[in-house]
């Protein structure tokens, strides 16, 4: 199914890309308002997940604070357009850049640590920026945070509204989409891919694992900044209680049932938990439950995800036991077939 | 009247401290001795939390009883843990287990508002409220209880580890699974056991900390957990005695950085104290070859 598929798109690769766009780019016309509004925070999420799937899918580094890099870009975002009246879209690129500064000092220390030393500073990191949103109230607003923000003009358009802003939440994610692609084919794409699967050896053979842990990190920070940015004008008010741990865990479970280490692993991801969530609305809270059960589920049927990288360390093949069996298997089928 | 508030503080801090003992001891026994990830700590010490409450409210205030409840509540759980996330990935890439322990939290996270109710619960008054005094020391019946508690189950345990039989198995698979299991030590069991005690400790932890604040919510366990892991790098992860210490340590740190400070601002120094750690003793304080990174 899957090989038919690839088949079928990389021989009409132009149609495929065409249709796709064009049914993206009308999207507002034929869904509802309200469905927007689900297809907005799916975009979102997308993003959101990406940034996380470049740490923890392609570099491997657990990283389970996303969430306080969302934070930092959204408040960021908040203040520079309600404190010091900078425009909107002047404003996007600078709340991803500290983002990713900030990236870059929580990578210091998680240079020399792994699994859950790791991951618990991550999740000491995001708490401690939710802590700063909340009680740092002269910059920040405290608990009340920032209210009014306006969504941009765009020549002269207002992008107000779930059905206008998707386009900026599309443009993001196309951006995202391409200059992901571009970096994972790269030297650095590659550089990441090898420290996730065998650090020693990566570093034996010259690749500066320090260097590129420090990028790995300010990259994929850069894209959570990015999300929350636009969060803020989406969503008009900014507050500390988005930032939860929760929603760290949440970003992390989409990209777990979507698939560490593809471009299309947090599209699917997110796409899923959004549908699943919003579809089993009727269950009321219990759809936490089973989405947290889906996560565990997912790490006992398919570690890497429905779309993930498999072979790989994400596939728990660790010390190529499953290969073994499979090659075994392969040899059996073809001995039979003889 | 300053060094009174000091004083008093201390004592508060003292108190905090032996609780946050507790729960880095059962981190560092699963993490540590049994080398398990775990992030399911914090919801544990829920569980114990509310399987206390119900004994109290059924059988009335009994703290034998509680106690007793909220330790096999927790060891329960502890098997179940061990059940889904470990036993299948105990060869697997550590990363595999962790998340599936992640989701296990956010289920009991959930199942516990939908059961428990999510709004907060006024913890039964189990024991009266009494204050005794040595000269200038204030010292309550609650925090005598505590401490009395903390020091009993933390020797049974420390004696449990390094003098019997039984712990000396868990630490030798728990450096070598491979030589453990050919001299004869059945290493998923003892593994178990392991985790199920680290459970029950944070169990019990979640009814002391029930009773000394009064009250419970199905949250209350997120920032504890991340207390206890503060806490238990101080002896890297791996040593029992020195993670203790470094709940007592991080008590008083909080509640000295409290006093100088507000209220707002407690988890901010607990956080502060993981990432100093982190950043320059990430190891802690153990002479050991081989601790973790």
């Amino acid at each position: 199914m899957m090989d038919k598929l690839k088949g079928f798109y990389v021989k009409n690769k132009i149609p495929v890309w065409v249709v796709l766009m064009v049914l993206l780019v009308t999207m507002p016309l034929y869904v509802s308002a309200g469905n927007m509004r689900i297809v907005c925070r799916i975009m979102l999420y997308i993003i959101l997940a990406g940034g996380l799937n470049v740490i923890s899918g392609y570099c491997g580094q657990l990283c389970f604070g996303i969430a306080g890099f969302y934070c930092v870009g959204s408040y960021v975002q908040a203040i520079l357009m309600k404190t010091y009246n900078v425009s909107y879209w002047l404003a996007l690129l600078p709340s991803g850049i500290v983002a990713a500064l900030i990236g870059a000092v929580v990578a210091l220390p998680a240079l020399r640590m792994k699994g859950i030393f790791l991951g618990m500073i991550t999740i000491g990191f995001s708490e401690l920026m939710r802590l700063i949103a909340l009680n740092w109230t002269p910059v920040t607003g405290g608990a009340m945070g920032f209210k009014g923000i306006m969504a941009p003009t765009f020549f002269g358009i207002k992008m107000g509204g779930a059905s206008k802003y998707y386009y900026i939440f599309l443009f993001v994610v196309i951006a995202y989409m391409f200059c992901t692609n571009r970096v994972i084919k790269s030297r650095v794409g590659r550089a990441w891919m090898s420290i996730r699967e065998d650090e020693l050896a990566a570093r034996s053979l010259g690749v500066d694992a320090k260097k590129y842990k420090i990028l790995n990190f300010m990259y994929g920070s850069f894209w959570a900044g990015i999300a929350g940015a636009i969060f803020v004008a989406y969503s008009t008010y900014v507050d500390s209680t988005y930032f939860t741990l929760d929603e760290g865990f949440n970003v992390l479970g989409m990209l777990i049932i979507g698939g560490q280490g593809t471009l299309v692993g947090p599209i699917v991801g997110s796409f899923v938990a959004q549908v699943l969530t919003e579809s089993l609305r009727f269950i009321n809270v219990w759809r936490y439950v089973v989405y947290a059960a889906l996560i565990i589920l997912m790490m006992w049927v398919r570690p890497q995800g429905l779309i993930g990288a498999s072979g790989s360390i994400l596939a728990g093949s660790k010390a190529g036991k499953k290969k073994t069996k499979k090659a075994e298997k392969i040899v059996k089928s073809e001995g039979k077939e003889a | 009247m300053l060094s009174q508030y000091i004083i008093s503080q201390v004592v508060n801090g003292l108190c905090q401290g032996f609780i946050y003992a507790l729960i880095a001891l059962g981190f560092a026994v699963i993490v540590g001795i049994v080398g398990l990830a775990t992030f399911t700590h914090g919801e544990i010490i829920m569980i114990g939390a509310y399987a206390s409450y119900y004994i109290f409210l059924a059988c009335g205030h009994n703290l034998i009883l509680g106690l007793l409840a909220s330790f096999s509540a927790s060891w329960i759980v502890g098997i179940i843990i061990y059940k889904l996330c470990y036993e299948r990935f105990l060869e697997a890439p550590e990363h595999i287990s962790l998340i599936c322990t992640i989701g296990f939290s956010m289920l009991l996270k959930n199942l516990a508002q939908i059961v428990f109710g999510a709004e907060k619960k006024p913890m039964l008054n189990v024991i009266e409220n009494q204050i005794y005094k040595f000269g200038p020391v204030e010292i309550s019946k609650v925090q005598f209880v505590i401490m009395g508690t903390v020091i009993v189950l933390s020797t049974t345990m420390m004696i449990i580890f390094n003098k019997t039989k039984w712990g000396i198995a868990l630490r030798s698979v728990s450096q070598n699974r491979e030589a453990a299991a050919l001299v004869g030590i059945n290493v998923k069991q003892t593994s178990m056991i392991g985790n199920c005690i680290g459970c029950a400790m944070a169990g019990v932890a979640g009814m002391l900390i029930g009773i000394y604040y009064q009250s419970i919510s199905p949250t209350m366990g997120a920032t504890l957990s991340m207390k206890a892991f503060s806490a238990a790098t101080l002896g890297g992860l791996t040593s029992v005695p020195l993670s203790s210490l470094g709940g007592v340590v991080l008590g008083l740190i909080e509640n000295l950085g409290i006093s100088i400070s507000t209220a707002s601002f407690r988890d901010v120094f607990s956080f502060g104290f993981l990432i100093i750690m982190l950043i320059f003793k990430p190891t802690g304080f153990v002479k050991r070859k081989g601790a973790r990174p």
